[in-house]
């Protein structure tokens, strides 16, 4: 096998401690360094140009930097800039703008950033007005954003397309290729909104779209790179959990657990089966062909590096330590993730080099620290802040990597630098941070649908890293009826005689009352849960708990199952 | 040409006057392509790259290591040449591993610069030689040269101590063993060792020492943690302690197998053959574990053999004495002492040596004295039953000495068995369980016996003697005598009964280690042989991998960092030495006695985590496995337990639904808790395998948990009627009969509990409606904004109305204009038409002409040849000839003009399209 090849020298400095402090100022003291250069030479530019020292719009015009920034400046503490920033957004942001947005990218970009900083607006001493969470000028603009982006939705499939014009909708003439991620990584917004703001237009469209995925996918349970939207043709028919398809994946689960959603977790499972059937390898996970199953790259992309976290959310904390530290050993080989990683040549691939200081194995590492406590995720921590300080760091910013193999630099510093790494980051050298809240601590909200738990942790990172507060979701809609039941309940507490009798009511297929229309899909998607069910009765919400070896699994120590 | 191009230009201009957006698309296009070469222009700007920076120093100059940061590998080569040890860093400089390790190589290299070159060299930059020559996957990468030996990588752990240890044994892999207490202590050592014997007064250097020292060295190369250790012997005498007769042989030591000579005959002597020879055969009585941090299977390989015994103890690897480990060496060797014959080899009894005998005396001296105060020791059949305790604050145990008699009865043949028949004694346990609440509750410091019959056979009857004894038995051996003082033996008939309102499983029991009590006087020698289950012994340096034992229960502050635990993985079950016992040999003896017997005293240990504080009020209570049973079982309330983990998802989603329930439910009456299972293991009956999971816990009817359907989606009203569902009997039941006091009482309790919830609710209710409030103004305030704005929109309507009107007024005369001009194109055309045509018939006439001018001038010639006079005739013509000249060439230019009006007319056609 392969890794066995590359034996890491030593732990001893593992062994001994990081400075877990000092590590989490250096990373603030990167923030500070981006962000501030970000303010003086490119607002209201998207992004700043490192090298160049100037700015540049991107992915729009909507100063996506400081957006996408905004709530990590309330995880790192700055509560006093948070608050200037949505000054000076409320102003100056306008999406009545003839400009062609991708909609995936505005989706989780903007949409997110400002959902989040919405959510988090009154811990961060924001004046809130009497409605939050349920409305607030954050709120608005996020909706407005989202609106913007609907017209791509009306497609025959409900696959949206990738492209709209922020003015006029989708531009006639364009292309009808999308790829998955982009069709199926809305329902963690869409869904927030639509619970925020009662319209449900928004989650309907998300759902509808990946209900149309799921219909879409091969008979070996596998989805293609790209597809058509018109016309549901598979245009790109690589499958893996990479670039193309990765949110996706990372969606179901998220939204199964911020909606509590057996359906969605459903189609992930089953996803999840197909995936370790045909595209895994000694831990690694492969490009094959979705139809057939066969092997068509070997490699491992940088943006995959998402999956152990995500396999940590679910309970599968083994295989997820276990693919970690495959990849660790590539970013120890270069002190980067190239996008692509020849796995047989053990090197880069032509093109490919470049690493944009993505945050996937950073996340990962968050994910997996809060579950195993291992110091080798903290030595990643360390690998990535002194790689990104020596090497990319300049007057200006922080560069891309252009060139792994030389380190090249290229103008650029995309806004997940600020958004993601950083917080990433951050948040793995800082284990008391209100966002790893465990339940502890909470705040009640009084608004005029009745009073809400908030801040109580189980914050769900959408996959631009905006955190979402579960909470939040039952606060607005619904609120009300909820409260009568619990009501008339609790009186049953008091009175002596209990005269009722109590049945438990059956969860639905997912939150939100919505039926489904494709009754050939939802019968394909009960099929699943049965098939599920036969093998073990549990609950699809949950995860298994940890086996006694878990216990030993930390210094890069693995353990194989007994089957 | 004119005639072809008026048509077609016709058709184009009324297409265009009638889809004015063809026009705009085109535009656009033209637009787009400006908008391109734009952006290629702008990209290049955007091309913008920068090189990586240049090296810089990595070592700081004032370092004993030479700093090779241009990764100058051919300077390194010849530095080489001068010194006879050498070691070459590798490194990057966006290493973290690199950076972390720099440290510890200078401390190394500052201790060592006089015998060994240290170079570092930066193998990453591009332009290096080293970067080009060699590819490595990770970094720091530390390679040794012994002369032209090498390179031999170290791949230990990236601490001082170790490197320079392991430094030391490159600069002498081989031990000169001048003398026989020399020869012992090399023998002696844990680590297998090989010693080879030369002679040197033949001749300068005997044969095959240079194989066997290099084999010395390839060992390192192979086996990077140097545990096999190379001597050799140059004196005849010593050499003949271990039976080395003749120069050039070599010798590995076993401490429990036979030890071996190289077998020349069969193997030819070769460095490669020696080091593989006693890598092979070398014994493994206990083991150094030292993963390398990277993804490995090391812990999952060893510990699938069987269980094991994981020693942790702090430990330098420079150092010259190891006392601590010379012990834990001795008790490894003892237990696997298999064949007592071999325990005359000479190193055996020179461990011996350094035995404190007092302490052997000591052991024996209680169990001497133990059987002595348990007057039944002497039945044949017994063993020793520690009782469940829930109170882990107690500091006693109740400590049952159970024996098989079997005095009745037939007895089949009359082979005396020296030992307990497995089934009998299992027979015994059961039924000694059955009767077991009749010793829960004993009078301390005296023995209680009682005898009960079998419930197997009427034959055997069992005898029990219980009393209770202080925890931490072992660790007071000089009061033990106190605890045995004058034991009264009271005999009391089977069936007499105390207080058996417990009735507890006996796994759950939560106190650490129960001192060993066993009878059978036993010593460990030789037990790995005896028992089935064997113990796999492992050493684990507490300052590198003290982590494993935190996961396994140790104490973050425990110091000196020592513990000890078995770990069972087909069983996942462990158990740890009592941590309050410091770990020498004899604890730990009785460590693995007591794993080894069977119905083994050793409780499965259950992690705790201890960053709980023990009483923190939350509104959702925290329970540890330390609290649990107090939590749930001896609290008088209903309790709703939710089973989570931090890293599920679906767990932490959860959160903030029991914090509206326990806000919810009075407080005097219900606990709404939950524990983290990831960090505090609980007995078996309580664990669960998914999560989450939500118990209730009804009071008074603990033992009856019920487990919240999964199915059921988790939310506010669910919970709440689960909650009903499975409390509703208690409560309802009571009024009927009993006092009416009482009833009246509890009903006042109820009702004042209620009141307090509607008072709360009111309260809630006051707020909302304040929120309410402030939300209305807002609405109020945003509506009249809105009316202002609209106000303001409708002035603008009226505005822009105005200036639509004014501007359909100019469109319908521009549009009028736009008729006027498209006529006058049309009339236009038609006149050019009419010239076009003009312009034919004048072409036709001059070719008419021509041919008239060439045929007269054909006449004319054949008159001049024919007839010279005619001289008036002559200038006639030629009049008539200039004329005619002069008519063509103005018709010539009038044709010219024509085609250069319609080649305009044609390019602004073109234009226009």
């Amino acid at each position: 096998c392969l890794w066995a090849l590359r034996l890491p020298a030593g732990s001893g400095a593992a062994a001994r401690g990081l400075d877990v402090a000092s590590y989490r100022e250096r990373v603030r003291a990167m923030f500070y360094h981006a962000y501030e250069h970000y303010l003086e030479s490119a607002f209201p530019y998207d992004e700043l140009r490192p090298l160049t020292c100037d700015g540049q719009d991107t992915w729009g015009s909507f100063s996506l930097t400081l957006i996408d920034a905004l709530d990590t400046l309330l995880i790192l503490g700055n509560a006093s800039e948070f608050q200037r920033v949505v000054n000076v957004l409320q102003e100056g942001v306008d999406f009545d703008i003839d400009v062609n947005a991708s909609v995936f990218e505005t989706n989780i970009r903007v949409v997110g950033g400002l959902l989040s900083a919405h959510l988090l607006s009154r811990k961060a001493g924001v004046e809130v007005e009497a409605g939050w969470p349920c409305s607030g000028p954050l709120l608005r603009m996020a909706e407005e954003a989202a609106r913007k982006l609907l017209p791509a939705f009306q497609t025959p499939t409900g696959m949206p397309y990738g492209t709209v014009n922020l003015l006029h909708g989708v531009n006639p003439g364009e292309t009808p290729v999308t790829c998955t991620a982009g069709i199926g990584t809305f329902i963690v917004e869409f869904a927030t909104l639509s619970h925020l703001t009662g319209d449900p237009v928004f989650e309907d469209v998300a759902r509808k779209a990946l209900k149309a995925l799921w219909k879409n996918r091969s008979d070996i349970g596998l989805v293609g790179n790209h597809i058509d939207v018109v016309t549901a043709k598979w245009v790109a028919q690589d499958a893996g959990i990479g670039a193309g398809v990765d949110s996706y994946f990372e969606y179901l689960v998220k939204g199964a657990i911020l909606l509590q959603d057996k359906e969605l977790m459903s189609m992930f499972l089953e996803y999840n089966k197909a995936i370790k059937n045909y595209t895994k390898f000694d831990d690694w996970y492969l490009w094959v062909q979705m139809y057939k199953g066969t092997v068509s790259m070997p490699v491992f992309q940088s943006l995959e590096a998402y999956w152990p976290g995500l396999q940590s959310l679910i309970g599968d904390v083994d295989n997820a330590m276990r693919t970690f530290l495959n990849y660790y050993t590539v970013w120890k080989q270069f002190g980067g993730l190239p996008e692509f990683y020849n796995i047989p040549q053990g090197y880069t691939v032509d093109k490919r080099e470049g690493y944009p200081l993505r945050p996937e194995l950073i996340e990962s590492a968050m994910y997996l620290y809060r579950a195993t406590r291992d110091p080798t995720l903290l030595e990643l921590g360390r690998d990535a802040v002194e790689s990104i300080e020596k090497i990319s760091k300049v007057d200006c910013g922080f560069a891309t990597i252009k060139d792994l193999r030389d380190h090249r630099l290229d103008n650029r510093m995309e806004s997940f630098f600020l958004a993601e790494t950083i917080k990433y980051l951050y948040l793995l050298f800082d284990p008391d941070n209100f966002m790893h809240n465990d339940g502890s601590d909470f705040d009640v909200v009084v608004t005029p649908y009745g009073e809400c738990v908030l801040n109580a942790g189980g914050y769900i990172f959408n996959t631009e890293a905006h955190p979402i507060d579960p909470a939040a979701l039952h606060c607005c809609r619904k609120r009300k009826e909820e409260q009568w039941e619990v009501e008339d309940l609790l009186r049953e507490f008091y009175s002596r005689k209990k005269t009722k009798k109590f049945t438990l009511k059956r969860a639905p297929d997912h939150g939100e009352g919505e039926n489904a229309k494709d009754s050939e899909d939802a019968s394909s998607v009960k099929a699943g849960e049965k098939r599920n069910s036969k093998k073990s009765s549990h609950s699809l919400l949950s995860c298994p708990s940890q086996s006694f070896n878990s216990k030993l699994a930390v210094l890069g120590q693995v353990f194989l199952d007994n089957t | 040409p004119g005639d072809a191009a008026a048509p077609r230009l016709r058709p184009r201009a009324t297409l265009m006057a009638r889809r004015p957006e063809l026009l705009c698309g085109a535009a656009i296009v033209l637009c787009c392509a400006f908008l391109v070469a734009l952006k290629v222009t702008c990209s290049r700007a955007k091309d913008v790259t920068m090189p990586a920076k240049l090296p810089v120093n990595f070592f700081s100059t004032r370092s004993p290591v030479i700093d090779l940061f241009r990764g100058q590998l051919d300077y390194a080569d010849q530095l080489r040449q001068d010194s006879e040890i050498v070691l070459y860093f590798f490194y990057a400089p966006w290493c973290g591993q690199s950076i972390a390790a720099r440290e510890e190589i200078e401390h190394v290299a500052s201790r060592l610069s006089d015998q060994v070159l240290f170079v570092a060299i930066n193998c990453w930059w591009n332009q290096g030689k080293c970067r080009k020559q060699k590819h490595f996957f990770y970094f720091p990468v530390i390679h040794l040269y012994h002369q032209s030996f090498g390179p031999i990588e170290y791949k230990g752990p990236m601490s001082a101590v170790y490197i320079e240890k392991f430094v030391r044994r490159v600069m002498t892999p081989l031990l000169y063993i001048s003398s026989r207490s020399k020869l012992l202590d090399f023998l002696s050592n844990y680590e297998p060792g090989v010693v080879g014997f030369f002679e040197f007064n033949a001749s300068p250097q005997p044969p095959g020492y240079l194989t066997f020292f290099t084999s010395a060295l390839h060992s390192l190369k192979k086996d990077y943690l140097g545990t096999i250790r190379f001597g050799v012997v140059t004196d005849k005498r010593v050499a003949e302690e271990i039976s080395l007769v003749h120069s050039g042989s070599v010798y590995l030591h076993r401490h429990a197998n036979t030890s071996l000579i190289y077998p020349e005959d069969i193997m030819n002597f070769t460095a490669e053959n020696i080091c593989k020879w006693a890598l092979e055969n070398r014994e493994m009585l206990i083991r150094w574990l030292r993963p390398h941090g990277g993804k490995s299977l090391l812990l999952n390989n060893e510990l699938k053999k069987g269980p094991a015994l994981l020693i942790f103890i702090p430990y330098n690897p420079l150092a010259e004495m190891h006392p601590l480990l010379d012990e834990i060496t001795k008790v490894a060797l003892e237990y696997h002492k298999c064949n007592k014959s071999q325990a005359a080899e000479p190193d055996l009894q020179h461990i011996g040596d350094s035995d404190s005998p007092a302490f052997d005396s000591s052991i024996t001296d209680t169990h001497l004295k133990f059987s002595e105060t348990f007057p039944i020791s002497k039945y044949p059949c017994c063993n020793t039953v520690v009782l469940p305790q829930w109170h882990s604050i107690s500091r006693t145990h109740n400590v049952c000495e159970l024996c098989v008699n079997q005095t009745l009865g037939v007895k089949p043949n009359k082979v005396h068995v020296p030992h307990c028949n497995f089934l009998e004694i299992e027979a015994a346990l059961d039924s000694f369980y059955l009767q077991e609440h009749t010793f829960f509750q004993v009078i301390s410091n005296t023995i209680e016996c009682s005898n009960f019959f079998s419930f197997y056979s009427p034959f055997s009857y069992y005898t029990a003697c219980c009393r209770t004894v202080n925890r931490h038995f072992l660790s007071f051996i000089g009061s033990e005598k106190t605890i045995f003082q004058t034991p009264k033996v009271a005999f009391s008939s089977h069936g007499k009964k105390g207080n058996t309102q417990f009735s507890i499983p006996h796994i759950e029991d939560r106190n650490c280690f129960i001192p060993d009590l066993n009878i059978s006087s036993t010593n460990i020698t030789g037990l790995s042989c005896k028992t089935n289950k064997t113990l796999n012994l492992y050493l684990l340096d507490s300052n590198l991998f003290w982590i494993y034992a935190e996961r396994l229960g140790a104490s973050r502050s425990t110091h000196p960092k020592e513990f000890a635990a078995i770990v069972d993985l087909e069983e996942e079950v462990h158990y740890v030495l009592d941590q309050n016992q410091s770990l020498v040999g004899p604890t730990l003896e009785d460590f693995i006695k007591n794993f080894s017997v069977l119905y083994s005293p050793l409780k499965r240990h259950l992690v705790n985590d201890p960053s709980i504080p023990f009483h923190e009020e939350h509104v959702v209570t925290e329970v540890t496995t330390n609290t649990f049973h107090e939590t749930v079982f001896l609290s008088a309330k209903n309790v709703l337990l939710l089973y989570y983990a931090q890293w599920c998802g679906f767990c932490a989603s959860l959160n903030h639904i029991f914090i509206q329930l326990a806000r919810l439910l009075p407080p005097d009456s219900f606990t709404v808790a939950r524990i983290d299972v990831t960090r505090n293991d609980l007995p078996w009956e309580f664990m669960t395998d998914r999560l989450p999971t939500i118990l209730f816990f009804p009071h008074q009817r603990k033992e009856q948990s019920v487990k919240f359907p999964e199915d059921f989606s988790v939310n506010l009203p669910n919970l709440l009627k689960f909650i009903l569902l499975h409390s509703s009997l208690s409560s309802s039941e009571p009024c009927n009969q009993g006092p009416v006091k009482e009833c009246l009482h509890k009903e006042s309790v109820l009702q004042q509990g209620h009141i307090s919830h509607l008072e709360r609710e009111i309260q809630k209710l006051r707020s909302e409606i304040s929120a309410l409030h402030q939300a209305h103004d807002q609405l109020e305030a945003q509506l009249s904004e809105a009316r202002r704005e609209e106000q303001r929109l409708q002035q603008q309507k009226h505005t822009l109305e105005k200036q639509h009107k004014i501007l359909q007024f100019h469109s319908e005369q521009l549009k009028a204009t736009y008729d006027q001009k498209n006529q006058e194109l049309l009339e236009m055309a038609e006149k050019l038409q009419e010239l076009a045509d003009a312009s034919e018939n004048l072409l036709k006439e001059n070719a008419l002409l021509r041919i008239l001018v060439t045929s007269r001038e054909g006449k004319l010639q054949s008159k001049d040849e024919i007839k010279e006079p005619l001289q008036s005739d002559q200038t006639l013509s030629e009049d008539n000839d200039i004329s005619l000249s002069t008519a063509t060439t103005a018709l010539e230019e009038k044709r010219i003009d024509n085609i250069d009006t319609i080649d305009t007319e044609h390019s602004s056609g073109n234009r226009t399209e």
